[in-house]
């Protein structure tokens, strides 16, 4: 397989959840250091997810809020646009004292990056 | 150019620091506002930076805030990185002291030329203060000799009686003039005056110690400001200066000049005097007598009258 056919079907892995034209202009298409991001990215996200777990789960919205601020910068970061948006969600809820509505926007959240992180892993696999 | 980024999430941090670094800047990154303060008032610190607003120990509006209450730094443009983005919350970054914003996630090239834009900003402060330093200099020292000026040596034996006073110490005055000065002038021309001039304050420079002060005074006159001396030896100290100026003949472009000096010396341990007036009339009449003695010589102000 050629280096452009591996580079295609390895980007493809990521274009439901990666904004990835966007995120190759901010690192000026320097794919070392997207490989290298993306590996910071798995190790910090699941300590990071689950500040935002521990905090809804005690009640301390304000602290959920944080969380998902932090979360939410780092996705958009990462131009992974839609799970952005999903903790720009929680964060909103949290904000406002939103308490019945997070649940939901969490479970939705979980899922999408759940699937979102075996994309990943799978890029990195593909390099 | 140096640039420090403080971001605690390290994802961006990264980023910001391959950016920065492809561009050509020094990066230097820290994970908390405290530390972006510590490295941004060290005297050499960098004098660019971006902040990201939310941080642990301190905010990216504090760490502006804190930087801008340090008196005496040269001035660091600072740019709030982030992504709050509301209205209130640019005005609220602003007045804390950030000189730009930048909204996350950030665009490279609009990040590049904002930071251009700031690197203009500084260097035009650069310019300023070089400008405003060579504005000092030249009204506080003479063009032709680069010694003190007559105002600012004046300015400093004031100072220094007045320290002295206080501390009980004692401060020596010397206070020189060229013999026959205006025969090197009438005979060899001006310019060759102005060599005279340049090698006599270049010798008495030499003559006093790094804390001492030599200003030109008048045409041919020079005052030295002596600190923290012994009273009893102002005249030794005057024949060492004197002999300093007169030891060998002063090379010009007109051949080799022997040039001697006429001293008058003061210290202020030795007089009662209120005002650094009253205290240059008596080191010039120190200088009188010296003169009227046959020149060459040194001469202390009368203590005790």
């Amino acid at each position: 397989m050629s280096e452009v056919n591996r580079l295609v079907r390895n980007d493809a892995l990521l274009e439901k959840f990666v904004d990835l034209p966007d995120l190759l202009a901010r690192v000026e298409n320097d794919r070392e250091l997207l490989t290298e991001l993306f590996g910071m990215f798995q190790e910090e996200f699941p300590g990071l997810h689950d500040a935002l777990h521990d905090a809804i789960g005690v009640g301390n919205l304000p602290e959920g809020a944080r969380a998902a601020h932090v979360l939410k910068g780092m996705l958009a970061n990462m131009s992974m646009k839609q799970a952005a948006t999903m903790a720009a969600g929680i964060e909103s809820a949290a904000c406002v004292g939103d308490g019945l509505g997070i649940p939901e926007a969490l479970a939705a959240f979980d899922s999408e990056m759940a699937a979102l992180s075996a994309a990943v892993d799978a890029y990195i696999a593909g390099k | 150019m140096r640039i420090l980024i403080a971001d605690d999430e390290p994802l961006s941090l990264r980023m910001l620091e391959r950016t920065l670094q492809r561009a050509g800047y020094e990066v230097t990154a820290v994970r908390n506002g405290r530390s972006a303060v510590e490295e941004l008032c060290r005297p050499e610190g960098p004098r660019l930076a971006l902040l990201d607003w939310m941080m642990p120990e301190l905010d990216g509006p504090a760490v502006c805030r804190e930087v801008r209450s340090q008196r005496g730094q040269r001035y660091v443009h600072l740019v709030l990185l982030t992504s709050k983005n509301s209205k209130q919350d640019v005005v609220i970054g602003l007045e804390s002291g950030a000189d730009d914003y930048l909204i996350k996630p950030f665009d490279p090239e609009e990040l590049k030329a904002r930071l251009h834009s700031g690197r203009r900003i500084l260097q035009l402060e650069d310019n300023l203060l070089e400008a405003r330093e060579e504005m000092r200099y030249k009204a506080t020292h003479d063009a032709l000799t680069s010694l003190l000026n007559r105002g600012t040596i004046v300015e400093l034996l004031a100072r220094e009686l007045t320290r002295t006073r206080r501390e009980n110490g004692c401060t020596i005055a010397v206070l020189g003039d060229l013999d026959h000065f205006k025969l090197v002038n009438d005979t060899h021309g001006h310019l060759v005056g102005d060599e005279v001039l340049r090698e006599v304050a270049r010798r008495l420079l030499g003559s006093v110690r790094s804390y001492d002060f030599v200003g030109r005074y008048g045409g041919e006159e020079f005052l030295l400001v002596l600190n923290n001396c012994d009273a009893s030896k102002s005249i030794d100290r005057a024949e060492e200066i004197r002999n300093a100026v007169c030891r060998s003949p002063i090379t010009t472009t007109q051949g080799s000049l022997s040039i001697t000096v006429s001293v008058g010396v003061i210290a202020s341990r030795d007089r009662d005097l209120e005002t650094v007036e009253e205290f240059l009339c008596e080191v010039d009449r120190a200088l009188y007598s010296a003169k009227t003695a046959g020149r060459n010589c040194s001469r202390l102000a009368n203590v005790g009258v």
